[in-house]
Parts: C-alpha cells; sequence; structure tokens
C-alpha cells in the first residue's frame, strides 16, 4: 500500500468496504448468473436427471460411465490434437503478421486493420461465411477441385484455416502491445553491439515477449480445449466423426440424448481439467513477469 | 515494393473472404441482384424487428457491461478488501466453462428470477460472459494510471466516486472503447444463447433469423441469402471497427492486455 | 444471493409447478379469449403457418406460432423441457415422438382422440409412434413421404420412355446409368443422388426399398437391429454400383443433408428418391414423373415422415389446445389448407379429395400413405440421425469403405438401441 494518507485502521476499514461497493455488481453476476448454474450443474451431474420429473440421485454413475464412450474418448484426442496444432499456427502467423507491422510506416494501419477486421465478424458467421466460401459449387475456389470437407485431414484444415483468419488478427494485436513495450534502447543497445536480426529476435524479442506470448497461449489454449461453434456449423463434426470436439459430446449427451445428467459430469471434469491447467499456466505466466 | 508487397499479399488474403462474400450476395442467376436482401427483409417478423432486437441486446449488454467493469476493475486496481483475488480468479474462471451446459441451468434461473424469454435476461448472461476480459481489462487500464493524478483529487477531500467520474474515466476511455466494442461484438453475433433462452419469434435477435432463413427451403440451402445475412450481421460491426479504431488500438496499447 | 441457492436447488430438483406457469402463454382470463403458444421446426414452417392463419381469421382463441431452425429445434425442445417452459403446443419430427412421450413431454390426449368421429382415418404410422404404453399423445401434423422423382426432359434426352419410371430398384440403377452415360459427359447432369454423409437422409430414402422387399429393419420394439443382413445389403450394394461407376453427383458422398434435395429441381438429376413435400415447390415448367420407391425386385413402399404435433405435458391451456389441434385434422383444414397446397393429407379418407384430383401423382403419394411404414425406436435420433451416431458410420462403411464390416458394426447399433 502506497496511499499518500497513512492509513489509520478506520480509513482503511472505509477503503475495504468501498472498493466492495464497487466489485459488488460484478460480484452479484458473478455469483448468480455462474456460480449458481455451476452448483446446479455440478447437483445434476450428481443425479439422473430426466427432462421433466423427479431427479434420483445416482452418484458416481454419471462419472463413471464417462471412460464407456468411445466417441468421447476420440473427441479427447481429437481436441488435444486441434489444440497443439492450431496454437502453434496461431502463435506463429500472430507472430509473423505483428512482426510485419510494428514499424511505423506509412500505411501500416491499413494493414493492421486488414489482418484485424476479420475479427470483427462473429464467429458463427464467419463459420456460415466459409461454409459457402469452401463449397465447390458456389464458392470461388471450384475450379482447385479441392474437396474442402471430404477427408479428415481437409476438414481439419478448412478449420483451422478458418480459425486462423478470424482470431489472427486478434492475436497480433495483442502481441503488438507486447512488441511495443520493448524500450527501443534494448534494440539499440543490441545493434552497436553488433547482434544481426536473428540474434535479436531469439536473444531480445522472444524473452521480454514471453509473458504477452504466455497470455495469448493460456486464451488459445482455453479456447481450442473448449471448441464448438467451429466444428458444429462448419464441419458437423464430420467427416466419419473425425472432427468430435470434447464439448460437441457434452452437447450431444444433453441436447440429443437427453442425458442431461452424463453431460453435466463430463463438464465437470472439463472445468477441472481446465482450472487446473489454467493455474499451472498462471504460475508460469506469472513467473515470466516477474523475471 | 520489397516493404509492401508481402504486407499488400497478405491483406488480400485477409480481406479477400469479406469481400467475396459482399459479391456473392448479390449474385444472381442473372447478375447483380438485390433479391437475397429483398428476402432476408420480408422474412418473418421483418428485418426492421430483428435488427431493432440485436440493437436493444447488444444496448443493454454494452451498457451494463461498461458499468460493472469499470466499477470492478476500478474495485480491483484501487482498493483492498477481503475476497478480492478469489473474485477476480472466479470471474476469470467463466472462461473454462463449456457454454452450452450453462444454458440449461440458466434458463432455470432466469426464469426462477423472472427473466425467461426477454432481451433483459439475455444480456445480463451476456454481461455475465464478457467479465473475464471486461474485468481484466478495465483493471489493467486503472493500473496503468499514475497513482498521483487521482491523489491529489482524493487529498483535496473529493470522494473515491467523483475522482473515478471526473478524473479516471477520461483517462481510461480507451479501455472503455475496447470492451464496449467487444461487448457490442459478442452479443450482437452470438447465436446460440438467445437461441436456447429466448421463446418468443418475435423477439429473436438477427443470428437465430438468418439461420432460420437459410433453412426455410427444406433441402437447399440457400448460399446467396447466407452470404447477404452474414453481411447483415457483418457490416455494422465492420464499420464500427473501423471508426472506433483510433480508441481500441491505443485501448490495447496502453498496456491494458499486458499480463 | 448465496443463500438462494438451495432454494433453487430444491426448485430444479422438485420440478415445482410455479416454473411451470411461466410460460409464454398469456394467462387464462375467465371470459376473454385464449392465446396458445405453438412451436414447429424451420424445415414444416410453411404449413404450419398457413393452418395457424387459417385458424386464427376464423377462431376467437388465437396461435402464436414460433418457427425455430430445425437443426436447432431439439437442443431448443430439451432446454425448454428441462425449465419447463415448453409451449402449449409443439411439433415434432415424427420418429423423435416415441422417445419424447416416453420423457413425458407430451400430455396423454387418448380420451380427446377416441371421440374424434374419423379417428381410424388418421394417418396410421403417424398415430403408432404416438402411442406410448397403451395412451395416445399426439396427432400427424405434416406428412412428408419418400419416393422416386424422375425428370421427364432428362428421360427423353437419354431415350428413355419419360412415361415410364422405374419399377424396381434395380431398373432404377438402370435408368439413372443410361442418364448418366447419355447426358453425364460434360459433368452437369448426373444420373442420381443421395445425402452420403446423412444419417437421415439414408434412413428416409434407402429403407423403404428394404420394406417394398419384404425386409425389415428392426424388430418391432425397436431395440435389435436386422439391417447387416439381406435385403438391406443389396439395396446398399445396388447403391454402391451407382457410386462406384460415376454416376452419382459429385459431391455424394460428403452431402450432410441440408442441400441434398437441391440438386433435382435444378434439373442436374436423371431419377432420385425425393421429399413429397418437395413437389409443390417444383419449378412450374418442370416435368415430373413419381413413381413409389420399389425393392431390387418390385414392390413398393414409402418412408412416412414428417411433424406430429401433441399438447405439452408444463400446458395449462389444454382445452384451447386442443380446439386447435382438433380443428387442424378435421376436414376443412385437411382439404381447404393442406391438399390445396398439394400437401398429403393427414387422414386416410380423404386421400381422394376435390384437389388432389386435378393431380394423379398426389393422389399416388396420397395412396401410398396406408402402405409405408415408420419405423418405431425409442432410441431413434440418437443412433439413426444423428451424425454422431453409429448409423452413419455404418451406412458409410456399406457404401463407400468395407462392407465386411458391417456385423461387427450392427453391434453398435443395436448398443445404441437399447442404452
Amino acid at each position: 500500500m502506497n496511499d499518500v494518507v497513512t492509513s489509520p485502521t478506520r480509513l482503511r476499514r472505509g477503503r475495504a468496504l468501498a472498493g466492495w461497493a464497487y466489485a459488488a455488481p460484478a460480484a452479484v453476476i458473478v455469483a448468480v448468473l455462474f456460480l449458481a448454474p455451476l452448483v446446479l450443474v455440478v447437483i445434476m451431474s450428481l443425479h439422473k436427471w430426466p427432462l421433466l420429473g423427479p431427479a434420483r440421485p445416482n452418484f458416481p454413475a454419471n462419472y463413471t460411465k464417462i471412460p464407456d464412450d468411445p466417441l468421447f474418448l476420440d473427441s479427447v484426442l481429437f481436441t488435444l490434437k486441434y489444440t497443439v496444432i492450431i496454437t502453434i499456427l496461431l502463435s506463429a502467423v500472430a507472430l509473423g503478421l505483428a512482426l510485419l507491422v510494428q514499424d511505423r510506416r506509412r500505411g501500416v494501419g491499413f494493414f493492421r486493420t486488414a489482418f484485424f477486421l476479420p475479427g470483427a465478424v462473429g464467429f458463427a458467421a464467419a463459420a456460415l461465411l466459409f461454409y459457402g466460401l469452401l463449397n465447390n459449387d458456389f464458392g470461388p475456389f471450384g475450379f482447385l477441385g479441392v474437396n474442402w470437407i471430404g477427408s479428415p485431414n481437409m476438414a481439419l484444415t478448412s478449420t483451422i484455416l478458418l480459425v486462423l483468419w478470424r482470431f489472427a488478427g486478434f492475436d497480433m494485436l495483442i502481441l503488438l502491445t507486447g512488441l511495443q513495450a520493448i524500450p527501443i534502447e534494448v534494440y539499440e543497445a543490441a545493434r552497436a553491439d553488433g547482434a544481426n536480426r536473428w540474434q535479436i529476435f531469439t536473444r531480445i524479442t522472444l524473452p521480454l515477449l514471453r509473458p504477452t506470448l504466455a497470455l495469448m497461449l493460456i486464451l488459445s489454449i482455453t479456447g481450442s480445449l473448449l471448441a464448438f461453434d467451429q466444428f458444429f456449423i462448419f464441419t458437423n463434426g464430420g467427416p466419419d466423426n473425425s472432427t468430435v470436439s470434447m464439448v460437441m459430446v457434452v452437447y450431444r449427451n444433453a441436447f440429443f440424448r437427453f442425458d442431461l445428467g452424463g453431460a453435466a459430469a463430463l463438464s465437470v471434469v472439463l472445468l477441472v481439467v481446465l482450472v487446473a491447467l489454467n493455474a499451472v499456466q498462471m504460475r508460469i505466466l506469472r513467473g515470466a513477469t516477474t523475471r | 515494393m520489397k516493404y509492401y508487397s508481402p504486407r499488400l499479399a497478405l491483406a488480400v488474403i485477409f480481406l479477400f473472404p469479406l469481400i467475396w462474400s459482399g459479391w456473392a450476395s448479390v449474385q444472381g442467376p442473372d447478375g447483380f441482384t438485390l433479391a437475397n436482401y429483398r428476402s432476408i427483409t420480408g422474412f418473418g417478423e421483418g428485418l426492421a424487428t430483428y435488427v431493432g432486437n440485436s440493437l436493444a441486446l447488444s444496448g443493454m449488454t454494452v451498457v451494463g457491461t461498461l458499468v460493472v467493469a469499470t466499477l470492478g476493475g476500478y474495485a480491483f486496481a484501487r482498493f483492498h478488501f477481503p475476497g478480492k483475488n478469489l473474485l477476480f480468479l472466479a470471474a476469470l474462471a467463466i472462461l473454462m466453462v463449456p457454454y452450452a451446459t450453462i444454458l440449461i441451468p440458466l434458463y432455470v434461473l432466469l426464469d426462477y428470477v423472472g427473466l425467461q424469454n426477454s432481451l433483459l435476461g439475455v444480456s445480463l448472461v451476456f454481461v455475465m460472459f464478457q467479465l473475464p476480459f471486461a474485468l481484466y481489462m478495465m483493471r489493467n487500464s486503472f493500473e496503468a494510471i499514475p497513482r498521483e493524478i487521482e491523489e491529489s483529487a482524493l487529498v483535496d477531500g473529493a470522494g473515491s466516486f467523483r475522482v473515478l467520474l471526473s478524473v479516471l474515466l477520461p483517462a481510461v476511455r480507451p479501455g472503455l472503447v475496447t470492451v464496449g466494442l467487444f461487448a457490442f461484438l459478442a452479443s450482437w453475433n452470438d447465436f446460440f444463447a438467445p437461441l436456447i433462452l429466448l421463446s418468443d419469434g418475435a423477439s429473436f435477435p438477427l443470428p437465430v433469423a438468418v439461420v432460420s432463413m437459410t433453412q426455410r427451403t427444406f433441402g437447399a440451402i440457400d448460399y446467396g441469402v447466407l452470404q447477404a445475412g452474414v453481411m447483415v450481421m457483418a457490416v455494422p460491426c465492420l464499420v464500427l471497427f473501423l471508426v472506433l479504431q483510433r480508441y481500441y488500438v491505443r485501448g490495447f496499447m496502453s498496456g491494458a492486455l499486458r499480463g | 444471493m448465496l443463500r438462494r441457492l438451495p432454494a433453487l436447488a430444491a426448485a430444479a430438483l422438485l420440478a415445482t409447478s410455479m416454473a411451470a406457469c411461466g410460460s409464454a402463454a398469456q394467462e387464462p382470463s375467465a371470459a376473454g379469449p385464449t392465446t396458445i403458444t405453438m412451436w414447429t421446426r424451420a424445415a414444416t414452417q410453411a404449413q404450419s403457418e398457413r393452418l395457424v392463419e387459417a385458424y386464427n381469421k376464423s377462431h376467437t382463441n388465437q396461435v402464436k406460432l414460433t418457427v425455430i431452425p430445425t437443426d436447432n429445434y431439439q437442443p431448443r425442445i430439451a432446454a425448454a423441457a428441462g425449465a419447463k417452459q415448453l409451449p402449449d403446443v409443439f411439433a415434432a419430427d415424427v420418429i423423435f415422438v416415441p422417445n419424447y412421450t416416453s420423457q413425458g413431454l407430451f400430455a396423454d390426449i387418448s380420451d380427446r382422440v377416441a371421440a374424434l368421429p374419423f379417428k381410424d382415418a388418421l394417418a396410421p404410422s403417424h398415430m403408432k409412434l404416438g402411442t406410448y404404453e397403451g395412451r395416445q399423445y399426439t396427432l400427424p401434423h405434416t406428412l412428408d413421404l419418400s419416393v422416386w422423382f424422375w425428370n421427364k426432359d432428362l428421360y427423353e434426352k437419354a431415350g428413355l420412355d419419360p412415361e415410364k419410371g422405374p419399377a424396381t430398384l434395380k431398373e432404377f440403377a438402370e435408368q439413372a446409368t443410361t442418364v448418366q452415360e447419355k447426358l453425364g459427359a460434360d459433368g452437369k447432369v448426373h444420373g442420381t443422388f443421395f445425402g452420403g454423409n446423412c444419417g437421415g437422409c439414408y434412413v428416409f430414402t434407402f429403407w423403404p426399398s428394404v420394406w417394398a422387399a419384404g425386409g425389415t429393419v428392426m424388430n418391432a420394439e425397436g431395440t435389435e437391429s436386422t439391417v447387416a443382413a439381406s435385403p438391406m445389403t443389396d439395396v446398399f450394394s445396388i447403391y454402391r454400383g451407382l457410386y462406384d461407376n460415376g454416376v452419382t453427383g459429385p459431391t455424394t458422398k460428403e452431402e450432410q443433408g441440408p442441400t441434398w434435395t437441391g440438386f433435382f429441381p435444378k434439373g442436374e438429376i436423371g431419377v432420385m428418391p425425393m421429399p413429397s413435400t418437395t413437389l409443390g415447390s417444383m419449378p412450374a415448367d418442370m416435368k415430373i414423373g413419381v413413381a413409389p420407391i420399389a425393392g431390387p425386385d418390385g414392390g413398393e413402399s414409402t418412408f412416412v415422415g414428417g411433424d406430429s404435433v401433441g399438447i405439452s405435458s408444463t400446458s395449462q391451456n389444454v382445452d384451447a389446445a386442443w380446439e386447435f389441434l382438433a380443428w387442424t385434422v378435421s376436414d376443412e383444414a385437411q382439404v381447404e389448407i393442406m391438399a390445396k397446397n398439394k400437401d398429403v393429407v393427414a387422414r386416410t379418407d380423404l386421400a381422394d379429395n376435390k384437389y388432389s384430383a386435378e393431380d394423379p401423382r398426389v393422389v399416388l403419394i396420397n395412396s401410398l400413405v396406408g402402405k409405408g411404414q415408420t419405423p418405431y425406436a425409442l432410441k431413434f435420433g440418437e443412433t439413426f440421425n444423428d451424425p454422431q451416431g453409429p448409423w452413419l458410420r455404418f451406412a458409410r462403411e456399406a457404401l463407400f469403405g468395407d462392407a465386411s464390416k458391417l456385423p461387427e458394426l450392427n453391434e453398435t447399433l443395436n448398443q445404441s438401441l437399447t442404452q
């Protein structure tokens, strides 16, 4: 605390109360619209929960049957694969774009805008756009004769193109803030020492960018592990269940099989895994910031 | 030229899908046509209703997010109170919940508080989903302001709320614009929450209506109408994006997104 | 706020009736007219809208219709049921109805149905699927039958008799192959088409050939699959031959369902199975022949699809809702609204009416209602329609993959049907 006022207890208590008052709206929303439904999800996961009519406790059946679902096991592997691929590609593309537009020059604003603009299109709209764009009868790429969603690999590739197009600009902006925060003097000093561009990139830019990169990684990994829209709208899990993500299985269990208890149990497991994963990542991020 | 050509090529790649979609939306079998837009205009309750619903929904979401995140960000940046870290982590955890699963409990809950089938209820849900980003952004925006600025005002006897309104708000404007813009984009474009939480066709927002339109004729997606719908959804966002660019780029730059 | 949590959980657990009254319907006032709410899916929007509009014009009670995107209809119903917020009346794809009734979503209307003078003439397979443990829960709403459409112009150009459609699945294959060989050179016209990545499409278009050959796809209880045997395997191998010989359109294998009926109206397909509801929306100048779906060596059958409609079990306006439902199957509504727009009537006693007489194809389609089938299974949707369900994998293996895996994959169907 570096408040100017030498803080007597009463004043500090007043400040704490004021702090609570300011945080109250956020607290109410988190409690009512997030924590309460979450508690209900946990309660549901402990029951056989029909659409209508009374629920019956059946713990731990909803949890123990999870490994028996082959679709879910495949979806775990697929989601992990997708997360690794998209995180690496997204970081690389976003970093490349950020490096391309970091200097203040004539026209650089236009390029930033061009790369960032797809981020303004909603994800659902973007998926619908690509649905038409990559349709060989309607879209402009029919002459290539590429079957965009015909094989498992092409379906994944097309989805990755969609996600890169939609999100690379946003991540570029995040990285740009990190790049601009590196004092120009550091570069000048390195250059004076005779470092070449590659050395400057690996020894100065990357290490100093670490906190920003870590933040981007957290967002990307969390988002990819919960991937739903892109597969639901764009590939519908196909062909042959090759692009079924974990959340799609949750969705299927809840809304098509009406197994609300089972879907809730899957969500709880997913949430626990994500919280744990992010706790680890936060720790790494925090370590990186204080360095 | 060596500087510009690779960047220009990339810019073309990134802009191409948008340009193509715009072009495809006005193409008919015999060249240029507005038929796709006309068929959207006349659909269901009429385009004006859906745009109106979307505007109301997004407006409430933006205002709600700004108010909650500004107050909350201020509290997290400048005050110490018990439970502060816990609350912040709980808000961040919102990012980690599968969207689809929490909707049924939310449905039950909105009904319980009397907000079922209302745009206000859906907008509150949107505010909740915006909180992780918005709180994080606003906290960092406030933290980036040197404390000396407000301390002189506090010494002069102004209350913390007055300081917030008159001294701090102008300073965090880029952050506010960024948070508001993203709240708008998310609420304007979201399809799933309104679909599940609203039960009256007359209160559907644009995305639900557009998806319905394109599925109208069984067995034949009308790709032209689909792209017209994509454009109707995307153009307002693109315009806002361009108009507000100055602010949100500064919002990001002012360190708001630094870890 | 946290104090509310236990109450909240209790509210959900005990399914208190409090939630139920919050339905979007206006509270019925003592004297005034009642407004009931109705949901339908976009696929059958046209029929529902026509019925509601005519009803609202002629009745004091009013119906408020909400159309929901087809692909999201089931999730919407699930969420609404979970929150006890179902509309007064909702239509549903007839094959989902057994599942919905077993979940208790519909109110029992057995006694009201029994009082209808024409109750025995109501479309039999819709009525059968709306029966659960001896009680009746739904009425037929729309009927959508699978039939073969052939393009007479293309037949003529290919040197086939334009007035003679296929009478067996083998003839179907021969005629499709002729169209492909004679007209398919430039890649614009194709012999036939089917939804190769669409479980519901396979069920709707392939199964009638099995029934026409006297075969079955499941046992009567819908708990055991019989599709790994003849005649289903014969039907698969005929279609597989068409695919292997390039007689099917180029996107056949990828077609997920949304556009599978879109190619025929463009004049690109010689002969293919189509939903009967599309007949009314075909281009006016297109000459189309309609034939019943046949087995490999003859016979005729159809998949009686479409929607059923019922009163939700949470409705507070059951009397008003029934007044509307009963009216939709009345002579007036069936003839002057459904038949007039070339839709299949929901009553066998009205199959010959003043509008159907204008078009012999409509008479043929109407006549199939009594001959066709609608398969019954509690787990139908998640087994056969769901793209992640086991049937799609099974059918794709049969058509594009390794047919020797079918007996093994049949076990996954059985598991899904019985779990």
